[in-house]
């Protein structure tokens, strides 16, 4: 991230009453906001200008958030965090499967919402892809969908983990039958729940040992390597999901 | 008895009809058999009559008036039995007299002016008949009659009928062999009765199956949309007239019923739109509050109303979930919201539980999780929570060391909008919809939420036991 200059900010949102105190909120916190009430306004700014992340409302009148989140992902390879007002999970799914790098959901902490919108600048900038790729990971029976990050055991029922255990689950995967020390697995696993995650290391493991073992006082999955950390001893194949 | 009686439409009405038919049918083939008897009978006697009356006037008498003195009389002789004059009546003591057939004969024979001094009619088997059963016999042995025929036909019907002129002391008897009239009369009309008796079944059965079997259908298509609530597998109109209208009437309110669901749901996500437009609007502007204490009892204001507004959007939407059920392990659930808590730094415990893979709704049950969980710490201080199987289902205790719930009002305890603490001080928190809302979600699911306070030994309440039930598979 560019710590001269200010980060500019699009904030499309439809509801005046939302959207000019957030402005000024995100203002003060040092970023530059440009302010849109519709899809159509935001289009019609990125023409001449640039931005560095766009916050959008899903419900908006005219053209909704997530055919003009399409639309940025597609055509201006600019990063998106969604506003919405609908909880449910179904809805999340939709925004990230887009092509949408997080969102919140209303009402948010102001807080929070800048939290987000550092980290996800920092992953854009560090050149991460935006979404996870379209693919699986399968191990041992398991298979882990990291877009929807649905973990489902060899029958095809889900197992349900928190975010703290996908990412550490995911860090295992992507380093399969590799010695993670503890540093390295905070280092990885280090997200936006970062407060959560200072219960160290040991508790998440073993926590998604309850998940995934076949007995988790005997694990064979995930083996502590005396003196060093953690290790996946399993065989991981990588596979293209099927666009459902 | 009451066992025995048929509970449907159908057995019902087939019980009455075929009641019903059964007592008019008897009724009239009774009516029917008697008047064919009568005349039947008639018949028999007059033939007796005929007999008495060529004895006494002579066959002269018979003679029509353009025939020729003494020439025969012509035709055969009349087969059967010569008439016989006795010095006492053709009855034994014993012997039951047909009055009624008596009393029609004296009819018969004052009709044509024969002056009669009494009468005696009396049946027998032909066999019971001395004279008429030696007369046959010696019939019978002169043709070489079987042994079988012959007993068949000593056990024929016999009318021994005796009169006694005016002014004469001797008896005329003669003897009418007649087969038994029911032989005649009755099975071919029992034949009828039963014929026509299963004809009219057949159809009342065949109208009655075209009017229960869309009335079934439709039964079982009302059970169905009490659960799915949707328009899927409408039945499909068939039927008399009648019951077609029920159907297009009731396939017409599903539609109606459906359309309004819909609208409920628009409404809820406009309204909860609409809601938390603003309350983020007001969350973000609280930011500007200086004073970090009254900022946050603000943003702790904010919260409570959008708890509770997803609640009620919840509740509102229970019976009606938009998300599809999925298979899933249900200790790894239970154990990630225990975990929420943990992280929270809540005194909860997790006990026993064991793998197992449900159809569920995830989102939906880790909600009714949640508030379960939710209530034990706030009026049981802490909670303990286990998985485990119990006769094809699973079953989630969550147990807390609370006061409990007085008996009485367990039940009303899971009405939205009742709350344990009867002040409704908001510092215990919720609006009392936690319970009703776990509930309905363990109706969602087919399963079921009871409450129960755990007793110590000594009787004491030790706290509130939530069990919550969902079918295994």
């Amino acid at each position: 991230m560019n710590d001269t200059a200010p980060v500019r900010l699009l904030l499309v949102d439809d509801e005046a009453a939302l959207r000019e105190p957030l402005g000024e909120y995100l203002s003060r916190q040092g970023f530059t906001v440009i302010q849109a009430s519709s899809a159509a306004e935001a289009r019609t700014f990125l023409r001449d200008h640039k931005a560095d992340l766009v916050l959008l409302d899903i419900m908006m009148p005219g053209e909704d958030g997530l055919s003009f989140c399409r639309h940025l992902v597609e055509a201006q390879d600019l990063p998106v965090i969604f506003l919405t007002a609908r909880g449910e999970a179904t809805d999340r799914i939709v925004g990230l499967e887009i092509g949408a790098d997080d969102y919140v959901v209303k009402p948010f902490e102001p807080r929070e919402l800048v939290a987000r919108i550092r980290s996800v600048l920092r992953r854009a900038a560090r050149g991460v892809p935006a979404a996870p790729e379209n693919e699986a990971f399968l191990f041992e029976g398991w298979t882990l969908d990291p877009l929807k990050r649905r973990l489902t055991d060899a029958d095809g029922a889900v197992v349900a983990i928190s975010s703290v255990e996908f990412r550490l689950l995911m860090a295992f995967l992507e380093h399969p039958r590799q010695v993670l020390d503890r540093d390295r697995l905070l280092d990885m696993v280090q997200g936006r729940e970062a407060h959560l995650f200072d219960r160290a290391v040991d508790n998440q493991v073993s926590r998604l040992r309850r998940k995934i073992e076949v007995d988790s006082r005997n694990p064979q999955l995930i083996q502590t390597v005396w003196g060093g950390g953690y290790m996946l001893a399993a065989d991981v194949k990588r596979v293209a999901l099927e666009d459902e | 008895m009451k066992a025995l009686l048929p509970r449907s439409l159908m057995g019902q009405m087939l019980l009455a009809v075929a009641v019903a038919l059964l007592f008019v049918q008897s009724l009239s083939a009774f009516l029917v058999y008697s008047a064919q008897r009568d005349s039947y009978e008639t018949g028999m006697l007059n033939v007796a009559a005929f007999r008495i009356v060529m004895e006494t006037r002579g066959r002269e008498a018979l003679r029509g008036a353009d025939r020729p003195e003494r020439a025969p009389f012509g035709g055969p002789r009349p087969r059967g039995f010569p008439l016989e004059t006795t010095s006492s009546a053709p009855n034994t003591a014993n012997e039951k007299r047909d009055g009624h057939a008596e009393s029609k004969l004296a009819q018969i024979l004052g009709e044509q002016s024969l002056k009669v001094e009494r009468i005696v009619i009396v049946h027998r088997r032909l066999g019971d008949d001395k004279r008429a059963s030696e007369r046959f016999l010696r019939h019978a042995r002169h043709h070489e009659m079987p042994r079988e025929q012959m007993d068949e036909i000593l056990g024929n019907h016999l009318i021994v009928v005796g009169v006694q002129l005016e002014g004469q002391d001797q008896w005329l008897v003669t003897r009418v062999l007649s087969p038994r009239a029911m032989n005649l009369l009755l099975y071919p009309l029992i034949f009828q009765t039963l014929g026509i008796y299963a004809v009219l079944m057949a159809a009342v059965t065949f109208i009655l199956r075209r009017m229960t079997r869309p009335l079934a259908a439709l039964t079982r298509r009302v059970e169905d949309f009490a659960v799915a609530r949707d328009l899927d597998g409408q039945i499909p109109v068939s039927g008399p007239e009648d019951m077609q209208r029920l159907i297009l009437a009731h396939n017409a309110m599903e539609t109606r019923i459906v359309d309004l669901l819909d609208e409920k749901d628009v409404m809820l996500g406009a309204i909860g739109h609409d809601l938390k437009t603003p309350l983020a609007a007001l969350r973000v502007r609280i930011e500007s509050v200086e004073d970090d204490i009254e900022r946050a009892r603000m943003a702790t204001t904010i919260e409570d109303i959008v708890r509770t507004l997803d609640d009620i959007l919840s509740l509102a939407r229970v019976g009606r979930p938009s998300d599809p059920l999925e298979r899933t392990e249900l200790s790894a659930l239970v154990v990630s919201v225990v975990e929420e808590y943990e992280d929270m730094g809540e005194p909860v415990e997790l006990g026993e539980t064991c793998r197992m893979a449900l159809e569920l709704r995830p989102t939906w049950l880790r909600r009714a999780l949640r508030n379960l969980i939710g209530n034990a710490l706030r009026y049981g201080h802490t909670a303990r929570v286990s998985l485990g199987k119990d006769g094809g289902q699973a079953v989630i205790v969550i147990e807390d060391d609370g006061p409990g719930i007085p008996d009485g009002s367990i039940e009303s305890m899971m009405n939205p909008f009742t709350r344990g603490d009867p002040s409704r001080n908001s510092a215990t928190g919720g609006a009392g919809l936690g319970l009703a809302l776990a509930r309905a979600i363990a109706d969602q699911h087919g399963g079921s939420l009871t409450l129960a306070n755990r007793h110590s030994a000594e009787g004491r309440i030790e706290g509130l036991s939530a069990r919550l039930t969902i079918p295994l598979g």
